[in-house]
C-alpha cells in the first residue's frame, strides 16, 4: 500500500485549525481586556500626579492642551498642561474654559456629557469624523480644538469676533450659516449656547485623547485648515 | 538611519505594544505561534500513520 502523506491526513489538518482557532481566540479575548484598560478614562487625580492616560479625565479641560511632535514616537500627541523634558504632558499650564480653570471633575464629566449627548443628537457624525468614526464630507474633528484657524491668530476666530477659541467655536456652531467659509457650508441645528459649551467641552477633550497621532500629519499640515 | 531595534515607543507598556512596534513584528509573532506548533503537530501525526502502517 502506498505511504499516506500527512498532508492528506484529516487529523493533522483539525488539530492545526484546533490550534489556530483556540490560540487566536485566547489572543482575542486578552486584546479585548487589554484594549478596555487602555482606553478606559483616567480620573482628576491621575491629571494632579502627573498620570499620563491615553484618555485623560474631563478635567483636562482646565488646561492648555498642544499638539507636539513628538520625537521617540515620530507623530504629534496631545500634551496636556505645557511639555516636560521629556516632550510629554506637563500637566502645569492652566487654561480658562468659559472663564473658568476650575472646573471640578463633576462640572467637566457632566459638561462632557451634555457635549457628548449633543453630538449624537445632532448627529455629528453624519458628515464628520470623531475619532475614527464617521463621514468625510466635512473635517475631521478629532483633533478640532488644536486647529489653530480657531487659536488667537486663526481665521475662524477672527471671522467670529470672539476673543477665546472655546467662545469662538461656541459662536459658530450656534450659528454657523452666519459665518461661511470657503468650505461647504455647515446647516444651522438649532444648537443652543449651552449645548454649545458642551460640545465644544466634548471636542476639547477628544483632543487631548492620544490617537496615537491620528489623523495622520495633522500637524503637520500649514494652518491644518480643515483638519485634513 | 533607523537601527534594526529601536526602544519601546508606546504609551502604556502592553504586549500587544510590542506587537505593534513595526511592520513585521506582528507577522513573525504570529508565523511562530502558527507553524511551529504545525511542525510539532505534523511530526506526531507522522509517527502516528507509520506506527498504523499506512
Amino acid at each position: 500500500m502506498a505511504k499516506r502523506s500527512v498532508w492528506s491526513d484529516n487529523r493533522f489538518w483539525q488539530r492545526t485549525a484546533a490550534w489556530i482557532t483556540g490560540f487566536a481566540s485566547v489572543l482575542l479575548i486578552w486584546l479585548t481586556f487589554d484594549t478596555s484598560a487602555q482606553i478606559s478614562m483616567g480620573t482628576d487625580a491621575d491629571i494632579q500626579n502627573g498620570v499620563t492616560k491615553r484618555v485623560p479625565a474631563p478635567t483636562v479641560i482646565n488646561y492648555k492642551v498642544t499638539y507636539e511632535f513628538n520625537k521617540k514616537r515620530q507623530h504629534e500627541i496631545p500634551v496636556i498642561g505645557g511639555m516636560n523634558a521629556e516632550g510629554t504632558s506637563a500637566f502645569q499650564e492652566k487654561e480658562k474654559f468659559f472663564g473658568r480653570d476650575d472646573w471640578s471633575e463633576a462640572e467637566a464629566a457632566e459638561l462632557l456629557r451634555l457635549g457628548k449627548l449633543g453630538s449624537q443628537a445632532k448627529n455629528c457624525m453624519n458628515c464628520h469624523t470623531l475619532l475614527g468614526n464617521g463621514a468625510y464630507y466635512a473635517p475631521d474633528l478629532t483633533k478640532a480644538w488644536l486647529d489653530p484657524a480657531w487659536g488667537p491668530n486663526g481665521s475662524m476666530q477672527a471671522m467670529t469676533g470672539k476673543s477665546t477659541k472655546e467662545e469662538a467655536m461656541a459662536e459658530f456652531l450656534q450659528h454657523p450659516s452666519q459665518y461661511p467659509t470657503h468650505a461647504r457650508m455647515m446647516p444651522n441645528l438649532g444648537i443652543t449656547a449651552e449645548e454649545a459649551k458642551g460640545l465644544v467641552a466634548f471636542l476639547k477633550h477628544m483632543a487631548s485623547i492620544d490617537s496615537n497621532g491620528f489623523p495622520r500629519n495633522f500637524g503637520k499640515m500649514q494652518g491644518a485648515v480643515n483638519g485634513k | 538611519m533607523n537601527a534594526m531595534f529601536e526602544p519601546f515607543t508606546d504609551v502604556v507598556p502592553s504586549f500587544f505594544g510590542t506587537l505593534a512596534q513595526g511592520p513585521l513584528t506582528l507577522t513573525i509573532f504570529l508565523h511562530t505561534v502558527i507553524v511551529l506548533p504545525m511542525i510539532w503537530i505534523y511530526k506526531q501525526e507522522k509517527a502516528r500513520l507509520e506506527q498504523e502502517g499506512n
